[in-house]
């Protein structure tokens, strides 16, 4: 077993991660930027070692600084994380050049699965259902025409080099095939450089499904069931859950083994997530492969108990998994929700700054997996991501309730949260009825994200009663002096006052 | 003493009419209520009304007149309107109209680009300045027709909130 891990990574994550090493009795070693001195990670870990400024290029993406740091601090493995380094073929491969232990799969597995086509290509041949589609260029109309024939309307005509939406343009009518691809054509051209277009089945009302997958070194590969993320603004997950309200038991396992498929087609090792595709018939494609750690993995640990980093370090050492595909199953319900420093009633504005007050949810059925603390200031370089919170329930309705109280109870003072627009989405008929699609926030929008009046109730009326209080008190004291104030509201102070009296 | 508190959008003018102890009675927009009401913890206050328990974190804001506040099922930001804030209100009404020239960013984040130059004539919606904070990039745009007067920062200088960054005339 390993002796010491280094975290290549930052906040929530390098803290969860941390974790699971301490319960493994491994050191843990934090690496930090100017910006990350007095972060979480770098408290919690056993070592920690400066990597750079600031800018994440400049550290927690400095291949060659954090191999460096890992040779000196005489490391056995490095965890990635999610996100910088966690899908770099390259700092995998290097990794292995110096005999350190890369926690994740091989970096010909990364390279594979890294490339939409090669992916693509290697799941047709391991019979996974891929989008239908082609991934040539068209240009010729007989080509065109051919195509989305076979492929079936309504098609998404995308650019091979596109990105953010630009060059995409979706087709329901046969007779604006032609000008949508000369369309999609010169807009690629001129965002891009590049005019090569190809055609995609468009998916209508698509949910967004991922199955956890680990697999070790001896060839055991078994799913964790799925995740459902359709809850996506601008294609970054907002709010994930499981089981998928959405999915019947036979598409699960049906859709379980295509991803247990999907991963043995490229050897993979470690843990790793397959996104899907699933359209309202419930007819499923392959969308990509993770190959990582995700975010939202704490919602199958809390279904499934399954400590997902423990076994990526269990794999990594060359155990076997401990147990079998049908071994594993899920107890109730887990719900997860994305807190991040913005500001979602101002179009999702970025709100670092000071955190003045927090005060996590507590109790039965909730996680809060976070790295802020009071009077921390979190930095303008990094993800606004702060914390997670997790609930479950052994109904979807409980950890839905769960998950509302925990929301109210979260309280992050000093920086914008998105914790309101969270506590919406709970009350929402549709998310609560389970009947929701990648579209859902955007349908939503005006529901989801008018800024709310002030409303008249009395709740906030105590608010103002406590604030007038408070600010008369403290007139008082400047105008008084600290003496009658103390005696008046401190009832302690004046039990021990009593008391010392006494004992004289 | 009646005082008027800015509690999100809403003013509200709050009178204590009598306080005994923890006992107080209290008109809030012409509602009186009748609480009980204990400083629990160093700025948290436990609030009983009519068998209701309420608790109230005062959290310290910019300044020693401005508040966030916590409730259960809430969140807001406070601001104590007494006589003297009333009066440098009005006294700051005049430059209103100058800060809305100024372009200022909320967040600190660090300046991508500026697209315009010192001199050049902008019309309404024109960016003027990109800001990068939290690997997001947002778009200052021009609030009024006008020309750019003065550009304070240069691209890749870091930022503080509040800080000015063009001024338009």
């Amino acid at each position: 077993m390993f002796k010491k891990i280094l975290i290549a990574n930052r906040g929530e994550i390098a803290v969860r991660i941390i974790r699971s090493c301490r319960e493994l009795g491994i050191r843990s070693v934090a690496v930090y930027s100017d910006a990350d001195r007095g972060a979480m990670h770098v408290r919690y870990a056993s070592e920690a070692y400066y990597i750079g400024p600031s800018p994440s290029r400049e550290s927690y993406l400095d291949a060659d600084k954090i191999i460096q740091v890992a040779l000196q601090a005489n490391v056995d493995a490095i965890h990635p994380g999610y996100g910088f380094l966690s899908e770099n073929a390259d700092f995998a491969r290097r990794c292995s050049e110096v005999g350190i232990k890369f926690i994740g799969p091989s970096s010909e597995a990364i390279t594979q699965m890294g490339d939409k086509i090669t992916a693509r290509q290697t799941m047709i041949a391991a019979g996974v259902p891929v989008v239908p589609g082609t991934q040539q260029s068209v240009s010729t109309p007989d080509d065109i025409s051919k195509i989305a024939e076979e492929v079936g309307l309504p098609v998404m005509i995308k650019a091979t080099a596109g990105g953010g939406g630009k060059g995409m343009r979706l087709v329901r009518d046969p007779k604006d095939l032609f000008s949508a691809v000369k369309m999609a054509q010169s807009e690629a051209m001129s965002s891009f450089g590049n005019d090569t277009v190809y055609i995609e089945k468009y998916i209508e009302s698509p949910h967004h499904i991922e199955f956890q997958i680990l697999a070790d070194k001896q060839g055991n590969t078994v799913h964790l069931f799925e995740r459902e993320c359709s809850v996506q603004r601008r294609h970054q997950k907002v709010v994930e859950e499981t089981p998928s309200p959405f999915i019947t038991p036979e598409l699960r396992e049906r859709m379980g083994e295509a991803a247990i498929a999907a991963a043995k087609a490229v050897n993979y090792e470690g843990a790793g997530t397959i996104e899907f595709l699933v359209d309202a018939h419930r007819n499923f494609y392959f969308l990509e492969m993770n190959t990582r750690l995700q975010v939202e993995h704490p919602i199958t640990e809390r279904t499934t108990g399954v400590d997902i980093v423990k076994e990526q370090i269990n794999i990594a050492a060359g155990k076997p998994l401990s147990f079998k595909q049908e071994e594993v199953f899920q107890f109730g319900h887990s719900i997860e929700c994305r807190i991040s420093a913005e500001d979602p009633f101002n179009n999702f504005m970025p709100s670092p700054g000071v955190v003045r007050h927090i005060s996590e949810p507590n109790g039965l059925g909730i996680r809060t997996d976070g790295y802020v603390y009071e009077g921390y200031e979190i930095p303008m370089h990094y993800d606004p991501m702060i914390s997670k919170v997790i609930t479950w329930g052994r109904t979807r309705a409980e950890a839905i309730e769960r998950m509302r109280r925990a929301l109210y109870e979260y309280k992050i003072t000093g920086v914008k949260t998105s914790t309101k627009f969270l506590e919406r989405i709970m009350v929402n008929k549709n998310f609560r009825e389970g009947t929701y699609d990648t579209h859902f926030i955007e349908k939503h929008s005006e529901e989801l994200l008018t800024p709310c009046a002030s409303e008249k109730s009395v709740s906030v009326d105590m608010a103002i009663i406590a604030a007038y209080i408070d600010y008369t008190n403290k007139m008082e004291k400047t105008a008084l002096g600290d003496f009658t104030l103390t005696r008046t509201n401190d009832k302690w102070k004046e039990y021990a006052l009593k008391k010392s009296v006494q004992r004289i | 003493m009646a005082i008027d508190i800015k509690i999100g959008d809403r003013e509200a003018n709050v009178r204590l009419i009598k306080k005994d102890g923890s006992k107080a009675t209290i008109d809030v927009d012409g509602i009186t209520y009748e609480v009980d009401i204990v400083m629990v913890e160093e700025g948290v206050y436990s609030i009983l009304h009519n068998g209701k328990s309420y608790s109230v974190e005062m959290i310290p804001g910019n300044g020693p007149k401005n508040y966030f506040v916590n409730t259960y099922t809430s969140a807001h930001e406070v601001e104590i309107i007494d006589a003297q804030s009333r009066y440098q209100k009005s006294r700051n009404k005049d430059s209103i109209e100058s800060t809305e020239k100024i372009i200022t960013t909320p967040m600190p984040g660090k300046v991508v680009r500026i697209p315009v130059a010192e001199g050049q004539k902008v019309t309404k919606g024109d960016t003027l300045i990109v800001i990068s904070a939290m690997k997001m990039e947002s778009d200052y745009n021009a609030t009024l027709d006008g020309i750019v007067k003065k550009i304070y920062v240069n691209e890749g200088d870091s930022v503080a909130n509040n800080q000015p960054l063009i001024e338009l005339e």
